[in-house]
């Protein structure tokens, strides 16, 4: 049988990770031209944290694919 | 049979597997990478290649899915499946990848080799070695779902990325998106070196013990690690040009934004389905991440033709495959001149499709280039 129960978890981990992923970015460049426009150190500092953020999600993607770490 | 021949042949024939699979599946991690200039051709084919490299020697556990459960084992837990019936369904395999290549559709090479051993396997031991309902599980439904699963959450992806950026206006936006796309390809290339290498180098194993030259249950020998590495980076480095044109510019054409969203959508599919216990194809999760993408643009068009063709050749690729595969161990079991004759025959085949492809050669100079209409002069100079 066909296992649904993972596959609803998988649908669901792959479309919150990709909206987690795309918001923070796409958040991350737009709070950051926004903020050198506006001179706002604080929309600035907002945008490198969206991007440290997607670098995380990149590690953990690693961390994931290498079998060595785990 | 003389078993040497055979176990020497499977290797051959496992090797060019190896290495059409390397050059099918180059588009899936780069094809959108390539088409919005994010990275030069040749170099998104050689950062893939070394990534498959790397991957191949990453994971050390070898990929059971072959040996264990499409292919049943008999009352006494031996396999069903010998050294020559693998050779017959490598062949089936391999030529069905060239055949899709030459076509330019994107297609899964794990079910092109399913479908080969399959049909090996129903000519040389009956219609009892194969589980039937573990294909309709393992293959049929993940071939509808990952595609599925990929394109809404890149559609989703593509209408926050536009969103937000006001349609990708904002300053530095596009150049933004490239830098992100490549970072999540290359996670997709790695991602892809440590499952694919695996399954050919399962295939040399299972041979090596089936023919006694290698103790049961033991893992990949060191050579045979390096020579699926570097056969599917050979693949992956020559570049799969003709499917990476039908991927990145066909099916629809894809803008940075799309490129990101479309590479991290594939990305969080990929991981998530091969650690969350629900495995899904590369080829076709990052397929339906491209329709995904251009439904989600405003005024794109997704070209329902291209993809439509691409699903039929999916559904084709496992009774295809098969079908070869069948056919090549009717031939090859008997004697070891019938086995000559079908790997002559298969490289004979190999020969004439290649022979085709260089009438309409498509490489890293045209890859982008749009659809051109038939008769139409070639573009000069490229």
């Amino acid at each position: 049988m066909i296992q649904w129960g993972s596959f609803f978890v998988v649908a669901a981990v792959a479309v919150v990770a990709t909206v987690v992923l795309t918001v923070f970015y796409a958040g991350g460049v737009r709070l950051l031209s926004d903020g050198h426009a506006a001179g706002s150190t604080a929309r600035v500092g907002a945008a490198y944290a969206c991007f440290a953020l997607c670098a995380a999600a990149v590690l953990f993607g690693l961390w994931l694919v290498v079998p060595q770490f785990h | 049979m003389d078993l040497t021949l055979t176990v020497i042949l499977v290797i051959a024939f496992a090797l060019l597997f190896d290495f059409t699979n390397g050059f099918h599946d180059t588009a899936n991690a780069m094809a959108t990478s390539v088409a919005t200039g994010a990275l030069k051709p040749r170099v998104a084919v050689v950062l893939a290649a070394v990534l498959n490299l790397i991957g191949a020697f990453l994971s050390t556990e070898v990929a059971k899915t072959i040996s264990s459960g499409i292919i049943n084992t008999d009352s006494d837990g031996r396999e069903l499946i010998t050294p020559a019936l693998i050779f017959a369904g490598l062949i089936g395999a391999t030529l069905w990848n060239f055949v899709t290549w030459y076509l330019g559709l994107p297609s899964s090479s794990s079910h092109a080799l399913f479908g080969g051993l399959i049909g090996a396997a129903l000519l040389g031991s009956g219609i009892g070695a194969v589980n039937f309902g573990s294909v309709v599980t393992n293959i049929v439904l993940p071939a509808l779902l990952a595609p599925l699963v990929a394109g809404v959450a890149a559609l989703i992806g593509t209408v926050i990325v536009y969103r937000t950026t006001r349609q990708a206006t904002v300053p530095h936006a596009k150049g933004a998106f490239r830098i992100a796309q490549t970072v999540s390809a290359s996670l997709v290339a790695l991602a892809h070196g440590t499952s694919d290498a695996q399954k050919t180098m399962g295939v040399i194993t299972l041979t090596l013990v089936a023919a006694n030259l290698q103790q049961p249950d033991t893992g990949p020998q060191f050579w045979v690690i390096l020579g699926c590495g570097l056969a599917i980076a050979l693949g992956t480095a020559i570049g799969g040009w003709r499917i990476m044109r039908t991927v990145g510019t066909r099916i629809t054409d894809v803008e940075s934004p799309q490129g990101f969203a479309a590479e991290a959508s594939s990305a969080a599919t990929i991981l998530a389905a091969s650690h969350l216990g629900f495995p899904l194809s590369t080829t076709q999760v990052v397929s339906g991440s491209v329709v995904g993408v251009g439904l989600g643009k405003r005024l794109a068009a997704v070209h329902w033709g291209v993809a439509g063709r691409i699903g039929l050749g999916w559904l084709l690729t496992l009774p295809a495959a098969a079908a070869v595969g069948a056919l090549s161990a009717w031939i090859a079991v008997s004697s070891t001149i019938g086995l000559g004759i079908v790997a002559v025959g298969a490289i004979a085949v190999i020969g004439v499709i290649y022979w085709l492809s260089r009438r309409a050669p498509v490489t890293s100079g045209n890859v982008n280039e749009q659809q051109p209409q038939r008769g139409e002069k070639a573009e000069v100079g490229a």
